[in-house]
């Protein structure tokens, strides 16, 4: 008998939905073994049939999303977390860092491009005060984070589940899939701002750029620093900064960049603060970071306004 | 005895680990690009080279990890569920562990309140303000109370079970009743007087909380120190 899988998107981008077609011919083997009975992005299936597997993309941030979640946890016998916003908050979960009244403030009441001012009062799931991941609302089986992640371990968490077999999920970091060498520059500068460099076959720390490979769980085979693109953690925390309490991006990174290349640690995390917002885009609003030594994340992300 | 092992595909060849090594338990081999552990018996298990790699290449086996009453059992939690390795689950606690755990939390209280009176002790309120401030800020947005009374009711709730709190306004005077206080029954445990730096301390750790969660300013005017229960008064401000 063929497992049933069944999928649900909350809030997110459907890039994971997505990812799951660019398993290629290998969906095709799949399809041997699985019967999808809904996938909201390639059948019109209103309600929550009964499945062996309950795939979720997106954070909670509206009434809905609270409810679908809920109803894919009573109809499924295992529930994947997929993807970065399910696990973390994601992107979405910048919305963490304010309140829905003046989420809606500044985006109706006050946007340059909303002309007429009004709310959508009616015909729109109500938002929840704040946006967390679906673990902190039902329990969720598994864990894969990614944004999205890359086919290999979809394919690979998958066979996990189906029968148990396959090898365990990685455990390293962006880094060790990085091709880049990693070796001391003594004397780089600090380099800001959305930046790459020269040398295509050093490290980007080693050059100055602020790269979270890392920091960063590898669940995506590292293209974004080989071809010159800073990592921004889109994977989400590497495995040492989930399971120790007192680890932060901010430490480890200054850490290594002020070995490689002498630049102070104090100025390291002093950028890192200044632009918390990019550097923690994809995870804060998950206790596994708001609860680390990153007390003052609101305030260092936030609008800048200090209580007090 | 422990042992440690270097995941070959994944190192980065960086040298952090022979860098972060106290005991230089590794040298690195420029031949092939990786650490070499040639000092094994000199490794006293701080992790200090696990904690420096960034490619997570470096475990320990026989390492003694903490209790993991220090670590947050959700992110615990998460790590088997991300791998699908059973290895990486959440140990049970036992009960013991928990006592053993708060025993020692309490030690450490005691001590630090040492230290701070030591050093600061006209600075006291000042970092209890400022740590109850750090607690209003580090709760998820979705709890902010509407008005001062919502933030009482959301302070007895975030206070239990350590302290039960009475809070009473009438006008704009604030009386908090403290009944049963973590700090009381740990003084009574050391054969010490309560009233002490550590009660200075959680007033005001208390007050900044709610200073900030009920956007007032409090003045403290008074203290009650009562055997079952102290009573603190403040005046209540706008901000």
């Amino acid at each position: 008998m063929k497992a049933k899988i069944s999928t649900e998107w909350l809030s997110g981008c459907s890039g994971c939905h997505v990812a799951i077609v660019d398993l290629h011919e290998k969906l095709l083997n799949l399809a041997d073994e699985v019967e999808f009975v809904r996938v909201p992005v390639l059948m019109d299936e209103k309600g929550y049939p009964e499945a062996d597997i309950g795939i979720v993309e997106g954070a909670i941030r509206s009434v809905h999303d609270r409810e679908a979640v809920e109803h894919m946890r009573d109809s499924v016998r295992t529930l994947v977390a997929f993807g970065t916003c399910a696990v973390y908050g994601g992107p979405s979960g910048i919305g963490w860092l304010h309140d829905s009244e003046s989420v809606f403030a500044q985006v109706y009441d006050g946007g340059p491009t909303n002309a007429g001012h009004e709310r959508p009062d009616a015909g729109a799931p109500r938002l929840e005060e704040s946006v967390v991941p679906i673990d902190e609302v039902v329990e969720v089986d598994f864990l894969l984070p990614g944004c999205p992640p890359s086919p290999y371990f979809i394919a690979a968490a998958l066979r996990l589940l189906l029968d148990g077999s396959g090898p365990k999920l990685s455990k390293r970091t962006v880094c060790s899939g990085c091709t880049r060498k990693m070796s001391r520059r003594p004397g780089t500068a600090l380099r800001k701002g959305a930046v790459t460099a020269a040398d295509e076959r050093l490290c980007l720390l080693s050059q100055g750029v602020v790269c979270m490979g890392s920091v960063t769980l590898d669940r995506c085979f590292s293209p974004c620093p080989q071809k010159g693109v800073a990592c921004t953690g889109c994977n989400g925390p590497s495995l040492n900064i989930i399971r120790e309490p007192q680890v932060d991006y901010r430490g480890v990174l200054a850490g290594t960049m002020s070995f490689l290349t002498g630049i102070s640690e104090a100025d390291v995390k002093a950028y890192i603060e200044a632009e918390a917002k990019t550097f923690y885009a994809y995870s804060l609003a998950s206790p596994a970071i708001y609860k680390k030594p990153t007390v003052e994340l609101r305030e260092w992300a936030g609008d800048g306004h200090r209580h007090d | 005895m422990i042992t440690i092992q270097v995941d070959e595909k994944a190192c980065v060849s960086c040298t952090l680990c022979v860098d972060a090594c106290e005991t230089r338990v590794f040298a690195f081999n420029d031949a092939t690009g990786l650490p070499e552990v040639v000092n094994a018996k000199e490794c006293f298990g701080c992790l200090a080279c696990s904690a420096a790699c960034p490619a997570n290449a470096i475990d320990h086996t026989g390492v003694p990890h903490s209790m993991n009453f220090y670590y947050d059992l959700h992110s615990l939690d998460m790590l088997s569920k991300m791998t699908g390795d059973a290895a990486d689950a959440v140990p049970a606690i036992a009960s013991a562990d928990v006592k053993r755990g708060l025993d020692d939390l309490g030690a450490r209280l005691l001590s630090l309140g040492a230290v701070l009176s030591a050093t600061l002790r006209s600075g006291l309120p000042a970092v209890g303000t400022f740590a109850g401030r750090t607690l209003a800020n580090q709760l998820p947005r979705y709890r902010v109370p509407k008005n001062f009374e919502e933030a009482l009711a959301l302070a007895i709730e975030e206070f239990a079970p350590a302290w039960q709190l009475e809070p009473k306004v009438s006008g704009d005077t604030l009386t908090i009743t403290v009944k049963d206080c973590f700090l009381r029954r740990l003084a009574q445990k050391h054969n010490s007087e309560t009233g002490g730096d550590l009660c200075t301390l959680f007033y005001h750790y208390l007050a900044g909380y709610l200073s900030r969660m009920g956007k007032v300013r409090l003045r403290h005017t008074a203290t009650e120190r009562g055997c079952d229960a102290c009573t603190y008064t403040a005046q209540i401000h706008p901000s």
